[in-house]
């Protein structure tokens, strides 16, 4: 008796001393930092969600190399200084083998050369900012940058949508200066005339640019506003009875955008890089989860971030812990199907080669019209 | 398009104005720069959905927000600025900051980030003067905006209440003295002031179709711009400074197209009078 319960407690004890230590010290830790509060908040809650989703299918599937994943995550408050303090500590605290960015293009670009210079290998999810992937050969961008979606929006509004007079509102950040000029150039290269017109970004009064537009005639607008600027434009330009066909781009990809515009969002079309119609299971399949879990529409910023991890935990899978060997297992992809599309791979300088989808808001959400894969226009220039 | 810009125009000047009043109302009595006022336009806002939400009635939404904030600004007078009065004016300042960031993320923590719609039907339609269009929901915005200008007119023109206030604002001692009851002052004050700005966040969030817990942000240092143009302390000199600013904002836009932020021009203007004339429009050279 006293024996075999001896026994008992010698496997016991031996089997927990060897798991134990194996468990907390054998996770693979990847960083991660997102606006969780402050004026981008919203955004930051849909990439958290979509962060903590991809971890928990990476582990539910054995991890990665077999070990589980664990996400260190910070809130950078949308402050590019915020996000330099976090990246230092991801390297030197938490030791990561890898990050993604679920931030905007000014945090991501403000962190990027410090991840080059320490070897960890980051994946922005969404910025599109072309600046982010020169700090190295260790930054990838998992987003088509501005030039290539400003690009594929006039491809749209001139071919797609015939439209030959155009008023481009353009956002002054980032964002909107790189898809408006890119935007620009292509139309007016195509034969379309563009009159531009800047707003700052945050503005809510659209009004009186508006009322100066209505004069023109215009057959499109194309805005670069995020999904609040770009609500706000259309519901107040329906208002004035301007009937012109409205173009958005991923800024307005969110379930936020009908919400705000009201009926004013009916036919209204974006380039984006999610297809809510997309037949293929990896997306039918986020897109399900993602509804079950947090009870609201996945946005594009979302999408991207899962692709960001399912790519990062699949390049671990090939290639260990080594940052330098996980940097260039992620290089390799090639022909990934992700939520977001059938990623070809990343260039040279580590930007995505990938479809910009093209959707429309039909009787209360975006749906498939077109796909551009002409591979000249998604390329992205040198 | 001169007449679209023009209403526009009013339109925004007349919530500026609301806003900026219980500033004006605090400062006036307490010289104290009320920061914290913005979180309780934002909390009227929320107050306001809510109720709407609930009970598919506007006027009930108006009514409970107006309600809440009041008791709110009492409270944040009673709970914050009370007991810091006689400390030099930077304390009550700093409390106001950090009142004003602490109900923002309070805010984000109970509504989440995400913009909630204000989808209220007004009774009204849409209006048509010449070649401007006036959405019905901007005619209602300027209908209570109109109201409430008035109301607030007669209450500091024409009440007691309101000549205790403008004695208050002008010598408390002697106003002390005098046998005024200066804590009932300042409370109808807070209260008064509290409920202008949560029917004002109402109508913001009515006018963009949108409500979330940032939207304090802007209004947190816009318009400190109105009441310092305004002349600090001076009720008509806010009035005319909010209808100024919402004026040349969208006309400046709306002809001259994108030349700084229009956030930028409040802050312009206000260097521009603070070099002119440094006791703001309306203000008296000895305030």
């Amino acid at each position: 008796m006293s024996r075999g319960l001896l026994l008992v407690l010698a496997i016991l004890i031996s089997v927990t001393a060897a798991a134990g230590p194996a468990l907390a010290a054998e996770t693979i830790k990847i960083g991660f930092f997102a606006p969780l509060t402050g004026p981008a908040a919203a955004d930051g809650k849909s990439v958290m969600q979509a962060a903590q989703l991809a971890v928990d299918e990476i582990n539910a599937r054995g991890g990665a190399a077999g070990k589980p994943v664990e996400l260190v995550a910070y809130d950078d408050r949308f402050d590019p200084r915020e996000a330099v303090a976090i990246a230092n500590k991801l390297i030197e605290q938490d030791r990561v083998v890898a990050v993604v960015s679920g931030s905007y293009s000014g945090p991501t670009r403000a962190v990027a050369p410090i991840f080059q210079r320490a070897g960890i290998p980051m994946i922005s999810a969404y910025g599109v900012h072309p600046d982010i992937t020169l700090a190295g050969d260790y930054i990838f961008q998992q987003s088509f940058i501005g030039p290539v979606q400003g690009k594929a929006g006039a491809e749209v509004a001139v071919k797609l949508l015939n439209a030959r007079n155009i008023v481009s509102l353009v956002m002054d950040n980032d964002f909107g200066r790189s898809l408006g000029k890119a935007f620009r150039e292509h139309a007016e290269s195509l034969g379309a005339t563009v009159h531009e017109e800047l707003f700052p970004f945050g503005e809510k009064e659209f009004t009186p640019i508006l009322a100066r537009i209505r004069g023109m005639n215009p057959d499109l607008i194309y805005t670069t506003g995020y999904f609040m600027e770009a609500a706000l434009t259309v519901k107040q330009a329906r208002e004035l009875g301007i009937t012109a066909q409205i173009l958005g781009t991923e800024g307005a990809d969110s379930f936020q955008f009908p919400e705000i515009a009201g009926d004013a969002a009916e036919g209204v079309v974006i380039t984006t890089n999610l297809n809510r119609d997309d037949e293929r299971p990896i997306a039918r399949r986020f897109m399900e989860l993602y509804r079950a879990r947090f009870g609201h529409e996945p946005d594009m910023v979302a999408a991207s971030t899962y692709d960001a991890f399912i790519i990062l935990a699949m390049a671990i899978d090939k290639a260990g812990t080594d940052p330098r060997a996980i940097r260039d297992a992620i290089a390799e992809t090639r022909n990934f199907e992700g939520v977001t599309g059938l990623i070809a791979g990343y260039t040279e300088v580590g930007e995505v080669l990938k479809s910009v989808q093209v959707q429309q808001f039909r009787d209360g959400r975006y749906r498939f019209l077109a796909v551009i894969d002409d591979i000249d226009l998604i390329t992205p220039p040198q | 398009m001169l007449a679209q810009q023009f209403v526009s125009g009013i339109v925004i000047g007349g919530v500026y104005a609301l806003i900026a009043m219980g500033l004006t109302l605090v400062y006036g009595v307490l010289r104290i720069l009320h920061v914290a006022h913005a979180a309780v336009y934002a909390t009227g806002a929320y107050v306001g959905l809510i109720t709407f939400q609930r009970t598919d009635n506007l006027w009930l939404g108006l009514a409970a927000a107006a309600v809440f904030c009041g008791l709110f600004g009492v409270m944040i007078h009673r709970f914050v600025y009370g007991p810091l009065l006689d400390q030099p004016r930077i304390v009550p300042l700093i409390a106001s900051i950090g009142l004003f960031i602490f109900s923002q993320d309070f805010l984000r923590l109970l509504f989440g980030p995400y913009a909630m719609s204000f989808p209220a039907s007004v009774p009204f339609g849409l209006l048509e003067l010449g070649d401007a269009v006036i959405p019905g929901r901007q005619v209602f915005i300027l209908a209570v905006t109109a109201v409430l200008l008035a109301l607030t007119w007669y209450v500091v023109g024409r009440t007691r209440l309101g000549l205790a206030w403008t004695a208050v604002s002008q010598d408390a001692e002697t106003a002390v003295a005098m046998g005024v009851n200066v804590p009932r002052v300042v409370a109808f004050n807070f209260l008064f002031g509290s409920s202008i700005a949560a029917i004002a966040g109402i109508l913001v969030g009515m006018h963009y179709n949108s409500v979330y817990p940032a939207m304090g942000e802007m209004p947190a240092y816009k318009m400190l711009a109105v009441v310092v143009l305004g002349g600090l302390g001076s009720v008509p000199g806010t009035v005319v400074a909010a209808f100024l600013l919402g004026l040349v904002e969208t006309l400046l836009v709306g002809f001259a197209g994108f030349v700084l932020p229009r956030d930028a021009i409040a802050f312009v203007a206000l260097i521009a009078i603070l070099l002119l004339r440094p006791e703001g429009l309306f203000g008296r050279s000895d305030a």
